[in-house]
């Protein structure tokens, strides 16, 4: 099968048209860096390629009264260099920059990055540990999903034929609350994630942990969230003791998630070093 | 925790195919229409340098511009055997044959000169910019292309080939000369190791070469600063992943070589020693360069964190396992 049609929407509308008229035999580009890739192996072989990366709608970050939300569209250059986004969000930025290269970085968009479910996408730990919720739309409407529910498997999204990922929104974080990330790849760029930790957390003036949520990266199918670990760490006082101890009870709960594979020695002893300096760097945000 | 080592490599390296194989080079030289020189050798460039390094060495010889050097490389059909790029041989043994052909081609020409400016010696004669003149009467020229002219149909035309010498080594004692000539180098690195994550980061590096000559010293440096990188991609990064005899890790995309981040900003030190045997005293270095690099840094590392590691790629996975 051939791309018969190339069709560059203009507007959200558009766009939302087109994948309702062609829905399984249509296919979107946005940056275009992973799937003009699959293009060339055959590994999607779809008629129409719907192009919304010129979309407006689809391409702001807007930051509104209690939320902040991004279009799927935005790429991960804007995150990255955003001023709109303040430094309490560094992980979330720092996460952005550290994709690919900066060639990947101006094209790929964060709404690429989740659609894939890749189990290494970089940006996909942030948005977890923001609890962030996903704004699917379709001709039909518009409705608002967890993000983490939108993961079936690997490369597996909960999107039906006709609808489209607009936008991931999440609540504007506070004084006392920041998010950190550490990310283990195997070079300083073009790495593709061997372990990502994300951590957002708020504390009170004695350091004692009121809400944590903690996003992974490359430990299982896709990115997930780290809940033991996370009632693990709640309401106790973060002092480098219990950091030490928080580490080797997610080293724990990695163990047990990947029994049976070879990367489970390595993985689950490293991510106590990305879950280290994720939850020291939001620490670091919020005394600052 | 951040654990910083400080390691040195040293080699030396004997170059060519060595061990008493032929090791032969040949190059052509032929005097154009215009008074220009073109050189004909079966050399490859593979991005070391090698058409610069050798257009240099026939210029030089000629006494010419290295704009009236034609240089013809890498077409079979019209060039002799001059060996493969490989051994770090190219600028030491085609740059010797072109030497040779370059030398012979203008004693020819300057034979053809003495000839038609009715003189009747050689003797006191010199070359400079495509003009043959008598050293003490210098209006007294004649020029490469006034020369040329009388061989339009049938142009002056030499071939030379250098031999390098090597003999092969008694398998009963080890003994002998297998190489000519050996070229050495050092390295050193400051790295630092991440204990939780088993990443290792190399933050300063110093490499001094060994050249004979450097016939051109910034591509010297670039051959360096290549060289440190493929000894450190290979030091840290650079696995096949084998699994049942097949490559796992079969494309750019997991068999990862260093970024320009990853590189730290290296010293270069160019250690020059003219080799008596070499075209104006160079020496190969093209695998020389990343010898050293390696075990320098698997010298830092055990420095940084007290353990040992004999098995490269040095990943993150194996710093972990080390450390436990």
């Amino acid at each position: 099968m051939k791309i018969k049609e190339v069709i560059k929407a203009k507007d959200l509308n558009e766009a939302l048209l087109s994948l309702d008229k062609y829905r399984d035999k249509s296919k979107l580009i946005a940056g275009g860096t992973d799937i003009v890739i699959d293009l060339k192996h055959k590994k999607v072989l779809p008629e129409v390629l719907i192009d919304i990366s010129d979309v407006e709608e689809l391409s702001q970050i807007k930051i509104e009264e209690s939320y902040v939300e991004i279009g799927a569209a935005v790429t991960f250059t804007k995150i990255e260099k955003s001023k709109k986004l303040d430094n309490r969000l560094k992980g979330l930025k720092e996460a952005s920059r550290l994709v690919g290269s900066p060639q990947i970085r101006n094209l790929g968009t964060i709404g690429g990055n989740i659609c894939n479910v890749s189990p290494a996408a970089d940006t996909v730990p942030p948005l977890l540990a923001l609890d962030s919720i996903a704004v699917v739309m379709s001709v039909e409407g518009k409705r608002e999903v967890p993000l983490q529910e939108l993961f079936l498997d690997k490369g597996k999204i909960d999107l039906k034929e006709n609808e489209l990922l607009h936008s991931i929104k999440f609540s504007k974080l506070q004084k006392n609350q920041a998010l950190g990330f550490s990310k283990l790849g195997l070079r300083k760029a073009l790495a593709i994630s061997r372990i990502a930790t994300s951590v957002c957390i708020e504390i009170d003036e004695d350091n004692r942990c009121k809400e944590i949520r903690i996003g992974s990266g490359a430990l299982g199918k896709y990115g997930l969230r780290e809940k033991s670990t996370e009632d693990f760490i709640r309401d106790k006082i973060l002092d480098e003791n219990f950091i030490e101890e928080s580490a080797r009870f997610l080293k724990s709960e990695i163990e047990k998630r990947l029994e049976g594979r070879s990367s489970k020695e390595f993985k689950s002893e490293a991510v106590m070093g990305t879950f280290k300096k994720a939850i020291r760097e939001a620490i670091q945000l919020i005394k600052a | 925790m951040k654990k910083r080592g400080k390691g040195v490599g040293i080699i030396f390296y004997g170059t060519g195919y060595g061990n008493g194989f032929p090791d032969i080079s040949k190059a052509e030289a032929e005097l154009q229409d215009d008074g220009k020189v073109a050189i004909y050798v079966g050399a490859t460039e593979v991005g070391q340098g090698a058409k610069t390094v050798m257009t240099q060495i026939a210029a030089e010889a000629l006494g010419l511009k290295v704009e009236d050097i034609i240089f013809i490389n890498e077409d079979t059909m019209v060039t002799p055997d001059s060996g493969t790029a490989a051994a770090s041989r190219q600028s030491y043994n085609t740059g010797n044959a072109i030497k040779k052909a370059a030398e012979a081609l203008k004693a020819l020409i300057v034979d053809k000169a003495v000839d038609k400016m009715k003189l009747n010696t050689n003797i006191g004669l010199k070359v400079e910019n495509g003009n043959v003149f008598v050293k003490t009467f210098p209006s007294r020229k004649i020029s490469f292309k006034e020369i040329a002219e009388d061989y339009k149909e049938n142009p002056l035309k030499v071939e030379e080939e250098f031999i390098a010498q090597t003999t092969e080594m008694d398998e009963e004692t080890g003994q002998g000369a297998p190489y000519w000539p050996y070229t050495f180098s050092a390295c050193g690195v400051e790295i630092e190791v991440d204990t939780e994550t088993g990443i290792v980061e190399v933050i300063d590096g110093v490499l001094a070469q060994d050249v004979g000559k450097a016939l051109n010293p910034k591509l010297v440096e670039g051959q360096m600063e290549g060289g440190f990188a493929m000894g450190m991609g290979y030091g840290i990064f650079e696995n096949l992943n084998l699994k049942k005899g097949k490559m796992k890790n079969n494309s750019f995309t997991n068999y990862i070589i260093p970024t320009a981040l990853d590189m730290p900003d290296i010293k270069n030190v160019i250690v020059e020693d003219p080799e008596s045997t070499a075209p104006y005293g160079a020496k190969g270095i093209g695998e020389p360069v990343m010898i050293p690099v390696a075990p320098a840094i698997l010298n830092a590392i055990h420095d940084a964190i007290g353990v040992r590691i004999t098995e490269t790629p040095v990943t993150p996975d194996k710093i972990l396992k080390a450390l436990k």
